[in-house]
C-alpha cells in the first residue's frame, strides 16, 4: 500500500496555492491528510501534485464574529473539540468532535479538510448542514460564500470548483438548542448513522429547526419532513416520537455489510428521537 | 488412546518456589513499551531490495495470458516472476493432515493455471523500493477467464461447483468415529436438545503483519531468513525440504514479533519465495505485508458449522453427545495444519468438555471454497467446539428447567482421573469447583433480581456462562492422546557466570507473551538465585536452542520444563562445590534466595555467587573428578497430555434501538496448575477474552456471492478496542500437573476458546423475553435489533421428543 508517484509543494501563500491548483487539473489540496493519504496509499486516488496548506497563513483561527463562530480550514478537530469559544457559542461542534475517529487522528485531521472531503459519514458535513453553515471559498477569481444547503451535493462531492480552496467556515451561533447523535459500534468507528438537530425555541414552541442525517445515507441530507413537523411543536417526548416515525418513513438509507437499508432506517428514527429528546432537555 | 513411553527428558527437578507465583514485572516491557523493540520492518540490510506481490482480484479464474515484460522493463525493477518461474524451483507446498479421510492439496508459490481465491499471489516483483515494486505490479499484462466461485460450505459439500481442481468433490477431509452406544442413548432419550452453531470467518489480525527478509551469500552458500514466524525451526526445515538449501547453512532469525496467535504458525508461499529471489538477484530482499494483504492472504480462521445434539435422560443427565462439524477450508490446505484444524479439532477434542457423557459420536468434514485458506488461530477447533457445546448446555438448562449452573453441576465429571468415551484421559482438574466458584463470583440470585428489575424498565441484560477444558502444553503425548503422531520437544541452555548470574536461551520465539520473564522465574527458582539475576533470550535464531514452535499453549510448560531441567544440571554443579566448601553432604545443601546453605544449619551458608566464582577461578574448591562446565542444554517434553480448565461468565446489555451489545463485566476462573506469574496469566485471559468478544460481535471477513472479499481494511473489519473491553474479575484455582516442571499447565488459548460461548449465551439470556435464540456469529447490530423487534423468526430451543 504505497502511493503512486506524486509531486509535493508547500506554498507560503493562498495566491501561490491557488496558482498550483489553477495550473494543474490533477492537483489536490492536502490539509491534515487523514482521508487523503489512505486514498493515495490504496491507489484509489493518484493526484499529480499535492498542494500542502500547512504554511499558508490565515487558516488557523477560531474567531467570534457577530452571530457566528468562524473556523479556519486548517484548525484541527482536536482544536475544535477543546475550544472554549466553540463550547460556549456552538456547542454542537464540541459534541460532534468527540465522535471523530481517534485522538491521534483528531490531532492531525482538519476541520476544512473533512468539510471539503464531503464524506457522507463525516461528522462535520452532517453538523454543518444542520446548523446551516456558510463555507468561504477562495478561487483565482476571488472569494465566494456557499451555504451548506448548496455545498454538499453528493457522496464525496461538494460544489467547490477544482481550483478553489475552502478557507473558513462560519457556523451560526443563533440556535437555542442543539443535539448530535451518532450510532457507532465502537468509539472511533465510522457511524452507522449520524443525526444533527438544531432548533430555535420560544415559549416552549419550536419556531425554527434543521435536522440532518449522515452515514446512513448516500450523501448528507436534511430531513425536511421532520423539520416541518417540529416547527410549531413543543420540544417534548411526544414530538420526538412523531419525529422519529416521520424520519423512519422519509429517510432513504443505503445498504452495506454493516447494515441493511431497513436497519439503518429504524436506526435513524431512533437517533432522531434521541436528538429531539435532547433538544428538549438541552437549553 | 496410545500413551508415550517415558523418557529421561520428561523428568524435571523439584524445587522450592520463590519467584514462581509472584507478580514479577515483565522484563520485556521497558523495551517494548517505549518503542525500543526491533521488529522485522525495522531491519534494514545494506543493499536490500523490496518485494511486492500481484494478487488475484477475483475468486476463481483460469489464467489465459500472462506477460511480465512491461513489469520487468519498469524503472527500478530487478526481477519479476510469474507462477511458471517459481514452479521451476518448487511445485508448491503440500498441505495434509495425518488423519482418516484427508485429501492433500498442493499450494503453488504463485498461481499458475487457475487462481482460487481473492488475494492469491500470481506474480512477484523485486525492485529498488517498495514504491517502485508496487508501481511495476500495476503494469502486469494478464488475462483471465472467470470461473464459477464456490463460496458456501453447504454448497461445496453438496458438490455444487468445484473450488479447487485438486479436490474434485470439494472435500479436503471427511471422517468420523463412534464410541459407546450412541444410537441406543438417543433412542432411549427422555429428550434431545440440538442445534447448529456457526462461527464466522475471522482473522487473527495480529498488530504486526507478516514479514520476511532473505539474504543469500553465494560464497559460503549461507542463507539467512528473517521471519516473524512462530515456528523458526520448522521453517528452517521446510526451506531445506522444499528448496534444497543445505540445513546447516540456513539460519532463521525471529526478531521481536507483534502477535502471532497461530496466523504466524504456518509456512507461507512468501516465506519460500523470498530466499529464492534473494539467491537470484544476489541482494537481500525484504517483504513487509500490508494490512490489506494480511486480511486477504494471511490465514483466515474459524469458519465452520457445528451440529451438536445431547441425549438427556429424565433427570437431565447427558447420556450421549453427537457432533458434526463442517469447515469452510478455503482454497487449499494451509500447511502444516490443513483444513483439519477447525472441524477435526472441534469434534475430536471438545464435545464432552467437563461433562460426564458416557457415549460420543462425531463426524467431521472440511470443504474447499474459493476463499483464503483457513489456518490456525488461538485455540484451533476448540473455540467452535466449545462454542457449540456450551451454548447447547445453556439450551439444555432451559429445556430441563435448571439454572445454567445447576445443569452443569448435574452433569460435571465427578472424579479424576476420568477417561472420556474416546479414551482421552484427564488426570486432574477443578471442573466441579470452577462451577461453584463462578456462581458465587457472579452472585447469581442478585443478578437474577437485577435482571428482572431492569426488564421492567425496558432494559435487557443477560448472563452467559462458558466452561472450558483446554489441551495445553502441546506435546508428543498430547498429540498421541488425540490420535495423531506429531513429535515435539524443546531444548534450553542455561549458563551460570562467575558472578552467579544466569543466562538462559530457549527454543521458542516470543510474540509478546512475556516468555523472557516467566522463563527467568523458572530458572531463578531452580538455580536458587534472584529473578533479576537471570537474563533470558527467547529464540531469536535457529542457531540457539531447538524448539517445536510457540503454539498450542506450550510455551510455559515445554520451555519451562527445558529451562528447569537445564538449570537443574547447573544446580547440581553448584551443590557439589558448595558441599565441598561447606564440608557438608551434597544432599544436605539447599539453594535458595541466592545462598547455598546446609539443611538444619542455616548459619552454615555461602552465596551462590561465591560458589560460581570459585568454580571458575579456584580449583581447590572443586570436589574430585569435577567438570567445571557451568552450562547445560537439556530437552523437555511432557510425559502425558495435560489439560487446563476454567470458565467465564459475561454480563451484557442489549440496546433494543441500535442492536449494540455492551459488555458490562467478565468473571473468569482459570486453573492452569501452578501459576508462574499471575500478571501474565491474567493478561492472557484478558487478551483472549477480548479477541473472543471480537470474534463474536465485531469481526467477520465478509465475502459477496462472487467470492469478493469485502473487508480488506480495519474500516470494514472491526477488531475490538479498549472502549468495548469490559472490566474483569479473575479467580485462580491451582491444580498442579503431576508431570510438568513446578506443576505448570498451559493457558494461552482459553480466553478465545471460551469467550464466544459466554457472549452468545449472555445475548440469548438477554433475549429471553423476546422468545428468540441466536446460534450464528457474528452478533451484528442488525441481528440483535431484529431479534428484539420481533423480526427474527421464532427459534425457540429445539427440543425434540424422540
Amino acid at each position: 500500500m504505497k502511493a503512486a508517484k506524486f509531486k509535493y509543494v508547500a506554498p507560503r501563500s493562498l495566491e501561490e496555492a491557488l496558482g498550483h491548483l489553477g495550473s494543474d487539473p490533477d492537483a489536490k489540496v492536502l490539509s491534515g491528510g487523514q482521508s487523503l493519504m489512505p486514498l493515495l496509499a490504496m491507489r484509489l486516488a493518484a493526484p499529480s501534485v499535492l498542494v500542502d496548506l500547512q504554511h499558508v497563513p490565515g487558516l488557523n483561527a477560531i474567531e467570534d464574529i457577530d452571530n457566528a463562530v468562524r473556523i479556519g480550514a486548517r484548525v484541527t478537530h482536536r482544536a475544535v473539540e477543546h475550544s472554549e469559544l466553540v463550547a460556549r457559542r456552538v456547542p454542537i461542534l464540541s459534541l460532534a468532535a468527540r465522535h471523530i475517529a481517534h485522538p491521534q487522528i483528531r490531532s492531525r485531521g482538519t476541520f476544512g479538510g473533512s468539510t471539503a472531503h464531503a464524506d457522507p459519514s463525516g461528522e462535520w458535513p452532517t453538523v454543518l448542514l444542520a446548523v446551516g453553515a456558510t463555507m468561504h471559498l477562495q478561487g483565482a477569481a476571488g472569494r465566494r460564500d456557499v451555504h451548506a444547503d448548496d455545498f454538499f451535493v453528493g457522496p464525496f462531492t461538494s460544489s467547490m470548483e477544482p481550483a478553489e480552496i475552502l478557507t473558513q467556515v462560519s457556523v451560526p451561533a443563533t440556535w437555542d438548542r442543539w443535539s448530535f447523535q451518532e450510532a457507532a459500534v465502537k468509539a472511533g468507528d465510522y457511524g452507522l448513522a449520524l443525526v444533527a438537530a438544531v432548533a430555535s425555541v420560544e415559549n416552549d414552541t419550536i419556531t425554527d429547526a434543521r435536522v440532518s442525517v449522515g452515514a446512513a445515507v448516500g450523501s448528507v441530507t436534511r430531513l425536511r419532513e421532520v423539520e416541518q413537523l417540529l416547527i410549531g411543536a413543543a420540544p417534548d417526548l411526544n414530538t420526538a416520537e412523531r419525529a422519529a416515525r416521520v424520519a423512519t418513513d422519509s429517510v432513504k438509507p443505503i445498504s452495506d455489510i454493516h447494515g441493511s437499508s431497513d436497519y439503518r432506517r429504524n436506526l435513524v428514527g431512533s437517533l432522531v428521537k434521541r436528538a429531539i429528546v435532547e433538544l428538549k432537555n438541552g437549553a | 488412546m496410545k500413551t508415550v513411553e517415558k523418557h529421561q527428558h520428561m523428568d524435571t527437578p523439584e524445587i522450592a518456589a520463590r519467584s514462581v507465583g509472584a507478580r514479577v514485572l515483565r522484563s520485556e516491557d521497558p523495551r517494548l513499551l517505549s518503542g525500543r523493540g526491533q521488529f522485522i520492518a525495522d531491519i534494514e540490510l545494506p543493499g536490500q531490495l523490496h518485494v511486492a506481490f500481484v494478487r488475484s482480484p477475483v475468486a476463481h479464474a483460469r489464467i489465459t495470458h500472462i506477460d511480465l515484460s512491461a513489469v520487468r522493463d519498469a524503472e527500478g525493477v530487478h526481477l519479476a516472476w510469474s507462477g511458471a518461474d517459481a514452479a521451476q524451483f518448487c511445485e508448491g507446498l503440500v498441505g495434509e493432515f495425518a488423519v482418516e479421510g484427508c485429501n492433500p492439496t498442493t499450494m503453488p508459490l504463485l498461481a499458475t493455471d487457475e487462481v482460487l481465491y481473492v488475494g492469491e499471489p500470481i506474480a512477484v516483483v523485486v525492485a529498488e523500493t517498495r514504491y517502485a515494486a508496487e508501481d511495476a505490479c500495476e503494469l502486469l499484462d494478464w488475462d483471465f477467464e472467470e470461473l464459477p466461485a464456490v463460496v458456501n460450505a453447504d454448497a461445496a459439500a453438496a458438490g455444487v461447483g468445484v473450488a479447487n481442481p485438486q479436490l474434485p468433490d470439494n472435500f479436503g477431509l471427511r471422517g468420523g468415529a463412534s464410541f459407546g452406544d450412541v444410537a441406543g442413548a438417543f433412542e432411549q432419550a427422555h429428550q434431545i436438545v440440538e442445534g447448529r452453531f456457526y462461527t464466522c470467518r475471522v482473522s487473527a489480525a495480529p498488530m504486526e503483519t507478516r514479514g520476511v527478509i532473505a539474504d543469500y551469500e553465494w560464497a559460503s552458500k549461507s542463507l539467512r531468513v528473517w521471519s516473524n514466524t512462530q515456528m523458526p525451526h520448522f521453517l528452517r526445515y521446510m526451506l531445506t525440504a522444499y528448496l534444497g538449501f543445505p540445513e546447516q547453512n540456513v539460519e532463521v532469525i525471529t526478531p521481536d514479533t507483534g502477535g502471532g496467535f497461530g496466523q504466524k504458525a504456518h509456512v507461507y508461499p512468501e516465506e519460500m519465495l523470498l530466499p529464492l529471489l534473494a539467491r537470484e538477484v544476489d541482494r537481500p530482499v525484504k517483504w513487509i505485508e500490508d494490512r490489506r494483504e494480511n486480511l486477504m492472504a494471511g490465514a483466515h480462521a474459524h469458519e465452520q458449522y457445528v451440529d451438536i445434539a445431547y441425549a438427556l435422560d429424565a433427570t437431565g443427565k447427558i447420556t450421549a453427545v453427537r457432533t458434526h462439524a463442517l469447515g469452510d477450508g478455503g482454497a487449499y490446505h494451509a500447511p502444516p495444519w490443513s483444513m483439519a484444524v477447525e472441524p477435526w479439532c472441534a469434534v475430536v477434542m471438545t464435545p464432552t468438555g467437563l461433562y460426564d457423557a458416557p457415549a460420543a459420536e462425531y463426524t467431521y468434514a472440511a470443504v474447499a471454497t474459493n476463499k483464503t485458506p483457513v489456518g490456525a488461530y488461538r485455540g484451533v477447533g476448540y473455540m467452535a467446539g466449545t462454542f457449540a457445546r456450551e451454548c447447547l448446555a445453556d439450551e439444555a438448562a432451559r429445556a430441563t428447567g435448571m439454572s445454567p449452573f445447576e445443569f452443569r453441576r448435574h452433569n460435571v465429571v465427578p472424579e479424576f482421573p476420568w477417561t472420556n468415551p474416546q479414551g482421552i484421559v484427564y488426570d486432574e482438574g477443578s471442573w466441579r469447583e470452577s462451577i461453584d466458584v463462578l456462581e458465587s463470583m457472579v452472585d447469581y440470585p442478585a443478578f437474577l433480581q437485577r435482571q428482572a428489575e431492569l426488564r421492567a424498565q425496558g432494559r435487557y441484560i443477560g448472563l452467559g456462562l462458558s466452561f472450558f477444558v483446554e489441551s495445553s502444553g502441546e506435546s508428543t503425548a498430547g498429540s498421541q492422546e488425540h490420535g495423531l503422531g506429531d513429535v515435539y520437544h524443546d531444548t534450553a541452555t542455561v549458563r551460570l557466570s562467575p558472578n552467579g548470574t544466569a543466562h538462559v536461551t530457549i527454543g521458542l520465539s516470543a510474540q509478546g507473551q512475556g516468555l523472557a520473564t516467566t522463563m527467568a522465574q523458572m530458572a531463578a527458582d531452580t538455580l536458587g538465585v534472584r529473578v533479576e539475576d537471570v537474563i533470558v533470550e527467547t529464540a531469536r535464531s535457529t542457531s540457539h536452542a531447538y524448539g517445536s514452535g510457540t503454539i498450542g499453549s506450550r510455551g510455559a510448560v515445554i520451555a519451562g520444563g527445558a529451562v528447569s531441567r537445564a538449570a537443574g544440571v547447573v544446580r547440581e554443579k553448584i551443590r557439589a562445590v558448595a558441599a565441598n566448601l561447606l564440608e557438608a553432604a551434597v544432599d544436605d545443601v539447599d539453594l535458595v534466595d541466592g545462598n547455598a546453605s546446609v539443611k538444619g544449619a542455616p548459619d552454615t551458608s555461602i552465596s551462590i555467587a561465591e560458589v560460581a566464582t570459585a568454580i571458575y577461578f579456584d580449583m581447590s574448591s572443586w570436589p574430585e573428578d569435577f567438570d567445571p562446565v557451568l552450562e547445560a542444554t537439556q530437552a523437555y517434553d511432557t510425559a502425558r497430555a495435560m489439560f487446563s480448565n476454567g470458565a467465564h461468565a459475561m454480563v451484557v446489555e442489549l440496546d433494543p434501538e441500535t442492536g449494540f451489545v455492551r459488555f458490562e463485566k467478565v468473571f473468569s476462573v482459570e486453573d492452569c496448575g501452578t501459576v508462574i506469574n499471575p500478571n501474565i496469566v491474567e493478561g492472557q485471559i484478558r487478551g483472549g477474552v477480548v479477541q473472543g468478544i471480537g470474534a463474536s460481535v465485531f469481526e467477520e471477513l465478509a465475502y459477496d456471492e462472487s467470492g469478493q472479499l469485502l473487508t480488506t481494511t480495519f474500516l470494514d473489519y472491526g477488531i475490538p478496542t479498549m472502549d468495548v473491553s469490559p472490566p474483569f474479575e479473575i479467580h485462580h484455582i491451582e491444580t498442579p500437573s503431576k508431570h510438568s516442571a513446578s506443576g505448570v499447565k498451559g493457558m494461552g488459548e482459553s480466553g478465545l476458546i471460551a469467550a464466544p460461548a459466554a457472549v452468545l449465551n449472555a445475548v440469548n439470556d438477554a433475549l429471553t423475553p423476546f422468545g428468540v435464540v441466536l446460534r450464528e456469529l457474528p452478533l451484528s447490530p442488525e441481528k440483535i435489533r431484529a431479534a428484539m423487534s420481533g423480526a427474527t423468526e421464532s427459534a425457540a430451543p429445539q427440543v425434540v421428543a424422540p
